[in-house]
This record gives structure tokens, sequence and C-alpha cells, in this order.
């Protein structure tokens, strides 16, 4: 446990002492205040739903930006061999650095919740849909984050790895859309399983779904399994 | 149990249709210090790496303190102190908050934390330079950083790969000290380029060469294993042909070879078979009337021994 500490902390310190996580966090906030602004106050209706659909699209556009350094960094810093020979197992590698991105989530996450303040003065939002949405946000968020976390594990170009994960995310948000174009029930059905937004459609509109919790689990323990095995392989 | 502190059998490492490691055995004792000498591409590094558990063998077993390095990595890495080729920093650091990392990774006892950075941090000199961003240091510091990193938690096997690479003369000095040092009670495998410094600091030396381990010996066994020979050349006047043919009759002298320097001294040098004939050669000297200027021997270098190893190894290969 001590490792996996160790790498979150020097995560962390990776971020802040860098422009990445000042420059995400106020894009995000810039990016999230104007797609506030525009669908609370231009529509006058107290519900942070639209604008919840609109951080899902910021958050595909920055994930790559907050994924494409972590393993990626540590090939072209020639620094990933003094992490493999150090006492720390893979899988406490990933994690660590998995969990050091989502706390930059989180944080991204929780200064938004400064758009409520004014929600909850001068309206009167449905508080379990909000919760459920944020959830959702989250959920959404760490997938991603463990799809990007993969790429960069790839391949020692930073830009390559964000230029792979872009696409990949856009990918899973957009899958469901192909919907329409199958007839064999099955593979419709599959399709919109598969896509993003069905399931956080479902969430920021208050639907609680264990389905969709699990689909989210399921991808980031997919993508970080896929990650830590790969890295085991490359020794 | 194998009291060895790094042991490597029948090691093989491929790269795709590449073998860069071609079956090596060797060990390292405890409180050893052995150098591990090759040209550029000889295979060290992957050797290193495949000891500190970064690369896997393809064959073969690596084992540090008695762990096999392929299924136990996590436990060897525990014994060991690594300094790659390129000091693995994170530039954005201060030199201490990444020793501290370092420190935290290795799992050093809350307790022990602050007495092994200052031991480290005394040992390798970078008191000055403790709140300074990595990313500010100059070479030099760069590389003490990285063994500093690689020292800390006191690592019974410490794999130091050019760990003098880019130092001023004073700092390598110190390094040096700092290895010996180490040396007393713990096994280091120091791959160099640097020729002196394995005579300085080695017990004993690898010789590696295309992936083949070519030779492993004491530097003074190497010397005495070589096949060039031991000289003596002599600065003389007076009747320099018939000294030639009375050096010529002793048993132990291969080869006599005349260089003439001024007008009358001549530099007469004698190749011989071993090193001990030196008494004989004066008595020639003393019944043959010739003046003497200068008498001096000369062994085999290490450079020499090295070199011939290589050569060695390339003609039998040419061969092939």
């Amino acid at each position: 446990m001590n490792g996996l500490l160790a790498i979150y902390s020097k995560e962390l310190i990776t971020y802040f002492r860098s422009p990445i996580a000042y420059f995400l966090i106020s894009s995000f906030l810039v990016g999230t205040g104007y797609f506030y602004i525009y669908n609370v106050f231009s529509t006058g209706t107290a519900t942070m739903e639209m604008t919840f659909r609109d951080m899902a699209f910021l958050l595909m556009v920055l994930t790559p930006v907050l994924t494409m350094r972590i393993f990626s960094g540590e090939y072209s810093g020639k620094t990933m061999e003094l992490l493999i020979a150090l006492p720390i197992s893979t899988w406490q590698i990933v994690i660590g650095k998995y969990l050091g991105a989502v706390t930059i989530l989180l944080i991204m996450t929780a200064a938004t919740f400064v758009n409520l303040i004014p929600m909850f003065l001068y309206g009167n939002p449905h508080i379990t849909n909000i919760i459920s949405g944020y959830l959702g946000f989250i959920l959404l968020g760490m997938a991603s984050i463990s799809i990007g976390q993969l790429y960069s594990a790839l391949t020692k170009n930073q830009i390559v790895a964000a230029l792979l994960t872009l696409p990949t995310l856009l990918g899973f948000w957009w899958v469901g859309h192909l919907q329409n174009m199958q007839t064999n029930l099955f593979f419709r059905e599959l399709l919109g399983y598969l896509a993003f937004s069905f399931h956080y459609g479902d969430l920021i509109r208050g639907l609680l779904r264990s389905e969709a919790i699990a689909y989210y689990i399921l991808v980031s323990m997919t993508s970080l399994i896929l990650t830590t095995n790969y890295i085991k392989w490359r020794r | 149990m194998n009291p060895s502190a790094i042991s490597l059998v029948n090691v093989s490492k491929r790269y795709g249709p590449k073998e860069i490691i071609k079956n090596i055995s060797f060990e390292v004792m405890p409180g050893e210090i052995l150098g591990f000498l090759g040209p550029n591409g000889a295979g060290k590094t992957t050797t290193i790496k495949m000891i500190a558990g970064t690369t896997t063998a393809t064959s073969g077993t690596v084992s540090v303190k008695g762990l096999d390095m392929s299924t136990q990595q996590e436990l060897g890495a525990k014994k060991i102190g690594y300094l790659p080729e390129h000091p693995p920093l994170y530039d954005v650091f201060q030199v201490k908050g990444y020793l501290h990392f370092i420190a935290r990774a290795k799992k050093v006892p809350k307790k022990r934390v602050k007495q092994s950075l200052d031991q480290v941090i005394s040992a390798c000199k970078l008191e000055k330079v403790t709140k300074s961003e990595i990313y500010k240091l100059s070479k030099g510091y760069r590389q003490r950083l990285g063994l500093a990193q690689a020292l800390i938690g006191d690592p019974e096997v410490l794999l130091l790969d050019e760990p003098t690479s880019g130092l001023d003369p004073g700092q390598i000095q110190e390094t040096r000290d700092v290895i010996k040092q180490c040396g007393v009670k713990q096994s280091v495998l120091l791959s160099t380029h640097i020729l002196t410094e394995v005579t300085l600091l080695c017990a004993r030396v690898a010789i590696i060469n295309e992936g083949k381990l070519l030779a492993i010996d004491t530097p003074s066994g190497l010397r005495q294993a070589s096949e060039q020979s031991n000289r003596v050349s002599l600065l003389v006047s007076g009747n320099v042909e018939n000294l030639k043919i009375a050096l010529k009759e002793i048993d132990d002298i291969q080869k006599v070879d005349v260089f003439k320097q001024d007008k009358d001294k001549v530099l007469i040098v004698c190749h011989l078979n071993s090193n001990n004939d030196t008494e004989n050669i004066i008595a020639k000297l003393a019944t043959e009337k010739t003046k003497l200027y200068q008498l001096e021997r000369h062994g085999p270098t290490l450079e020499n021994v090295f070199l011939q190893y290589i050569k060695k190894g390339k003609n039998s290969k040419e061969k092939k």
C-alpha cells in the first residue's frame, strides 16, 4: 500500500508542479461556466441536465490532455525503468497513477459546485437528479481516464497517446448512433449498451441504474487490467 | 543455498530474432565490486537491466540474494539499488522531495527516512542543492542524485551503469570513494568504460562483447593470462650487435627489437615469456661491456588486455 501511496503523491506533485493541472481545471471551469450560463440563465430552467451533457463533451476533449503523460512521460523521461526497478508491484503503479488523474477529475468536478449556488438560491432544482448527474459525470470521467491511461502505456509519444484517446472516447460516445443502421435486435441493443452517452443520459436524468454504474466500472477495470498486463508483458 | 549476491546462470536475452545476450553465467559475491567491461552495444546495460528486473531473461536464471528476478522481482527489488545509464529523475521535483519519494517507494520505515536521506545527501555531496528543482541541476549533480537514489534504503546489491559519466575529475574521485565505501558491505556491479576505474575499484573484472562473456578474473589475473608478452626496454650504447646476439640466447626472450635513438644510443626491446628474467638481461649487459642509460619493464596494461579480448572475440567470429 505504501508503494501505491508513494506513486499517487508523486503523480499529484507532477500535475501541480507543471501547468497541466492548472490548464485543465481552468479550461474546464471556463467551459462549464459558459455552458451553465447559456443553459440555465438563457432558458430560465433550474436543471443541470443540459449542462451535464456539455460537461461530458468537455471531458472527452480534456481527458487526453490529462492522461497523455501518465506513462508516455515516464517512457520519454527514462523514469519508467526506475518505477519498475522499485519494490512496487505493477498494479500498484497503475492504480497509483490512475488515482492521481482521478483526483484531478474530482477537483475539476468539485470546482463546478459553485454553479449550484445561484440555482438553489433562485430556483428549485431536483437534488437527486443533480447527485445522480454528478455521479454519472465522475464515472464517465473514470472510464475515460482508464482508456487514456491505456493508450499512454502503449506509446512513448504523448501526442500520439492523446491523438488515440480522443477518437476512442468520441467513438464510445457516439457508437450508439450506429443503432439506427442495425436491423438485428441483438446488435442494436449491444451498440446502445456500449455507448457512453446511453448510460450517461440515464444518470443525468436522475435514473440511477445499477446497469449504468456497472458498465462504467467494467470499462475502467478492463482498461486498468489491460494496462497492467501490457506493462508486465513489456518487461 | 547459493551464497552469492548476484547469480546469472546460462542467461540469454533475445529481442525478436536478435540474440543480445548469449548464454552468460557469472556471480558476484557479498562485499565484492565486480567491474563490467565492454564496448558500446556489448550487452552490459541489458545484463544490468535483467539483474534489476526491468527486463526478463529469455532463458536462464537471474537471481539476487537467492531470489529469482523473473518471478520474485518485487522481493528482489528491495535488495537492489539501481542507477541506470541515464539517471531517472523527475525534473519538476525538488532534490529532497525526489529522494523522499524514493524512500517511500522503497518502503524505508518512516522513522528512518530522515536519517537515510541525510546519509545519502552527505555521501553524494548534495547538501548545497537539496532545495533546488531537479531541472536546474548541472549534469554532475544529476548523476550524483541518481547515485543517491540508488543508495537509499541501504540496499545489499548495487547496480551502477556508468556512474561517473559526465562528472568532472573531482566529482569522479568523490563518486569512486562512495562506491569503494559501498563495496565494503554491499555487492556492487559496476559497468564502466573507464579502465582506470576498474583497476582502482574492482576486485574482479568481467569482459563482455557481443553478448558473450569473454573473461572474468582479477585485474592482475587477466594481465597474467594475457597472451601479450612482458617487455623490457634498454637504452644502451657500445657493442650493440653482440649484446643482441647474447640476449637472444636467453631462453625466456621471444624476440629482440632494436631501434636507433641517436648517434650512439640504441633502444633494445626484449619480449619476454614470463615476468622474471630481468636478472639474466642485466648479467648479459655486464658481460657485453655496453653502457646502460635506462632500463624499463613494461607489463601488459588492462587496456591492452581488454582490447586483446575484444579482438580475439572478433577474430573467432570471422573465422566461423
